[in-house]
């Protein structure tokens, strides 16, 4: 296993090697390329200022030199083994042990590593509450479409599912702005950025005058969570039983509710104001993905409930509920873990939409505006570290399948 | 899946509707008339504007019509619509349409000097018309200036006729998701066969290229292009097709690894044919299946891409397009709520179309999901 680990990451290196090589070539071969002219032209200065600002690009980031050069330079710029240019650019000697260094960026004149240390924390946040939300949802909603094949909630479900996949998230943001936030219509949620100003400020968790308000802050939602569940349970729901997470966040949006309208709260908190704020985005950066895995969940699940073992395991009068969870679950979960790989690189595609469309200043809103001033040391940057969370992604995957597959065994 | 299938009646239709909306579009919405006839004869002003394009989709879409309702042999079907397509681009060449269109013209002309007969397009106004004769029309909420002009879908920032950007913008729409697809297949098929029928060491290096190409998050490649080359039409095609063959690759590797060891491909070897007539005379149509499933949900996300592009204000210059017009609902301060809901149906059912023929075919190719299992 260690042995397996070990190897996959030494594979990392050329690949990744290899997707800044395609970036740079994209680059290098378009028409102005990566020079200085290319940077300089179209600011509004006089011949000589212009002249002098070339000049600096070539002294400093070497641009005047052939491509070919240039990357392989950068790429000793970035490895921890390599040469360190002394005062003239110039290389010589033997190879050291140095400091990796992503370099400086052109637009911000500042080091790549601190923008990205600033705007990779965003859009990771993004995705920490996505994911679970992406998962959580889908296997809800696909277990029980599978459940009851052809029955009112699957036939309501299966057209929804499929038109939320082909929705764009363009239209979905700009939809729930428009609707949540923008001041023409209910103005529930902020139309962007991640925290009010305000808000910074203010104490992590929400602060209320009486304590009364405290203990009602705290208990009201887990109260209405804890009734709905029950409730969802019981079966007295008007259509049946209720998927204990699906009652679980309905309950707690319930209660959300409560609390919003009866609690009188004196200050929100920057943690309540930083949730309210990531509403509307993660619910753009989610609803595709978690429509696109509901349908694979009920498809795979459908699969199996029709396989030998589930119907030996119904023969056998073991109960529908534990056939489901105990015997087909682990199998149905394989695929999802599959495409887990491939919904990483969509979800960072997709925080450049979301974080274009809510001002959050992400890595997605980054690439944007890294390409449009052609900013070559913070494309390379930001290429690099999304082609090793995709690939880390893919390596994960790789072993949470081994996790869920006892047949699987990585030597 | 029977219960699916007035769905995909539904996707055949708003897929044929949006291409005879895209052949016609420079007769649907024009800011010139079609025919204004004086006293000294008629004129055909909006006909003056025709270009090669626009005579190649006419004829397209006339040809397509045409041997869709005869029945012929698909071999003479295929050189009738090359010679019509041939013979309308050789007309094409020979039109001028004026460099410099002044939109207004026609209209101020003919309120200044009454015609006799006037044929307006159905739309009367074109999607570069920034109706500056009528001063400031910007976001104009649909039927708001109704009397004196009928903005069906209201009017964009710039102040055009958002119907006419609308069906302009299907041009772009249709013809990026299929030529996109296209370039994506062929570099896919091509680079698959080769790692596929060679195996070994070929297959290595193939597989390690395809790896990397799809480890680059695709609209992130796509960004790195749009900003460093021109933005025109073909050359997006062709960074939307770029960016997206490993996909393709990856199912003819796999199709062409099972082939490779059947009797007919090993005969064909034996036979002495040609490496091109063995790779996609004799073991291509054999892999079709997986491709044309994996296509068809291809042009849907290239119709997103190029959505999500002009979204980003890295789309096409001065072109109409979808997603640019989704761009301008939120760009103001209010919600212009119809900026915001025509573009994102157009590009929404045209994406679902195209996923509802991907399902449909794989439920009909696929024997997996033969047994109504389908997603």
């Amino acid at each position: 296993m260690i042995a397996y680990l070990v190897r996959r990451l030494m594979w990392l290196v050329p690949t990744l090697i290899g997707i800044t090589l395609v970036v740079f070539a994209v680059m290098a071969a378009s028409p102005g390329g990566i020079s200085a002219a290319a940077l300089v032209e179209g600011q509004n200065l006089e011949p000589e200022a212009k002249k002098a600002l070339t000049d600096y690009y070539n002294r400093r980031y070497g641009l005047d030199q052939p491509a070919a050069v240039q990357y392989l330079r950068w790429l000793n710029q970035i490895s921890p083994l390599g040469w360190e240019p002394d005062a003239n650019g110039t290389l010589s000697g033997l190879p050291t042990l140095k400091r990796p260094d992503l370099g400086v960026s052109f637009r911000y004149g500042r080091p790549v590593i601190e923008l990205l240390a600033e705007r990779l924390p965003v859009t990771l946040l993004l995705n920490l509450f996505s994911i679970p939300l992406i998962y959580l949802g889908a296997i809800a909603i696909g277990v029980r479409a599978a459940e009851r094949a052809g029955g009112r909630f699957d036939q309501v479900t299966s057209l929804t599912l499929l038109t939320l996949w082909s929705a764009p998230p363009m239209l979905v943001g700009v939809l729930l702005i428009g609707l949540f936030a923008s001041s023409d219509a209910l103005s529930w949620f902020p139309t962007g950025g991640l925290s009010q100003r305000q808000a910074l400020d203010a104490p992590f968790w929400p602060v209320t005058e009486s304590l009364t308000s405290w203990l009602l802050l705290w208990l009201l939602p887990l109260g209405t969570m804890a009734a709905a569940v029950t409730l969802g349970r019981s079966g007295r729901w008007h259509w049946g039983k209720c998927h204990p997470v699906v009652s679980a966040l309905l309950g707690l949006a319930l209660g959300l509710i409560a609390v919003r309208l009866f609690v009188p709260v004196t200050n929100p908190g920057f943690f309540a104001d930083r949730l309210w704020h990531l509403v509307l985005p993660v619910v753009t950066l989610a609803y595709g993905g978690l429509a696109f895995l509901a349908k694979l969940t009920r498809a795979t699940l459908l699969e199996q409930l029709a396989s030998d073992y589930a119907r030996t395991a119904r023969a056998k009068g073991v109960p529908p509920e534990q056939i489901l969870w105990h015997h087909l679950f682990r199998n149905a979960l394989l695929p999802l873990i599959t495409v887990a790989s491939s919904l990483l690189p969509s979800l960072i595609a997709g925080s450049v939409i979301v974080e274009t469309l809510f001002s959050l200043d992400g890595m997605g809103k980054l690439a944007v505006e890294a390409v449009q001033a052609r900013d070559r040391e913070l494309i390379l940057a930001l290429t690099l570290l999304s082609g090793f969370l995709t690939l880390v992604g893919y390596l994960l995957a790789d072993l949470a399948y081994a996790i869920a597959d006892p047949r699987i065994r990585y030597e | 899946m029977s219960s699916h299938r007035w769905l995909l009646r539904f996707a055949f239709g708003w897929l044929a509707l949006l291409a005879t909306i895209a052949a016609w579009a420079p007769l649907l919405a024009n800011s010139f008339p079609l025919l204004v006839c004086y006293e000294e004869g008629c004129q055909f002003p909006a006909f003056r504007l025709f270009s090669a394009v626009d005579l190649l989709w006419l004829t397209g879409w006339g040809v397509a019509v045409l041997l869709w309702r005869v029945r012929w042999l698909w071999t003479i079907r295929v050189v009738v619509a090359c010679v019509a397509l041939l013979v309308a681009a050789g007309i094409g060449s020979q039109l001028e349409p004026p460099a410099l269109v002044v939109h207004e013209s026609w209209r101020t002309h003919l309120t200044a000097q009454p015609a006799q007969r006037v044929l307006w397009a159905p739309i009367p106004y074109g999607p570069r018309d920034y109706l500056r004769d009528f001063g400031s029309t910007a976001l104009e909420p649909p039927l708001a200036a109704a009397p004196q002009r009928w903005h069906w879908l209201g009017t964009d920032d710039q102040g055009a006729d958002l119907a006419a950007r609308l069906i302009h913008a299907s041009r772009i729409a249709l013809s990026i998701g299929l030529i996109a697809t296209g370039v994506a297949l062929a570099i896919g098929v091509v680079v698959g066969a080769t790692m596929g029928y060679f195996a070994g060491w070929v297959d290595l290096i193939g597989m390690r290229l395809v790896e990397i190409f799809e480890a680059i998050p695709t609209l992130f490649l796509l960004l790195t292009f749009v900003a460093f080359f021109e933005r025109s039409l073909p050359l997006m095609m062709v960074i939307i097709g770029l960016t997206s063959w490993p996909g393709y690759a990856r199912y003819t590797r796999a199709e062409f690894l099972r082939l490779r060891r059947i009797e007919f491909v090993q005969g064909a070897i034996a036979a002495g044919l040609p490496l091109t007539s063995i790779l996609f005379r004799h073991m291509l149509p054999n892999a079709v299946a997986p491709l044309a499933v994996a296509a068809a949900f291809g042009v849907a996300s290239a119709i997103l891409a190029e959505s999500t592009l002009s979204f980003l204000g890295l789309g096409l210059v001065d072109e109409p397009s979808w997603g640019q017009a989704l761009n301008q609902a939120v760009k103001a301060a209010a919600f212009n709520w119809w900026l915001a809901l025509f573009p994102g149906l157009a590009i929404l059912l045209t994406v679902l179309a195209y996923n509802l023929l991907g399902e449909a075919l794989r439920d009909a190719l696929d024997p997996r999901y033969r047994e109504g299992v389908g997603v």
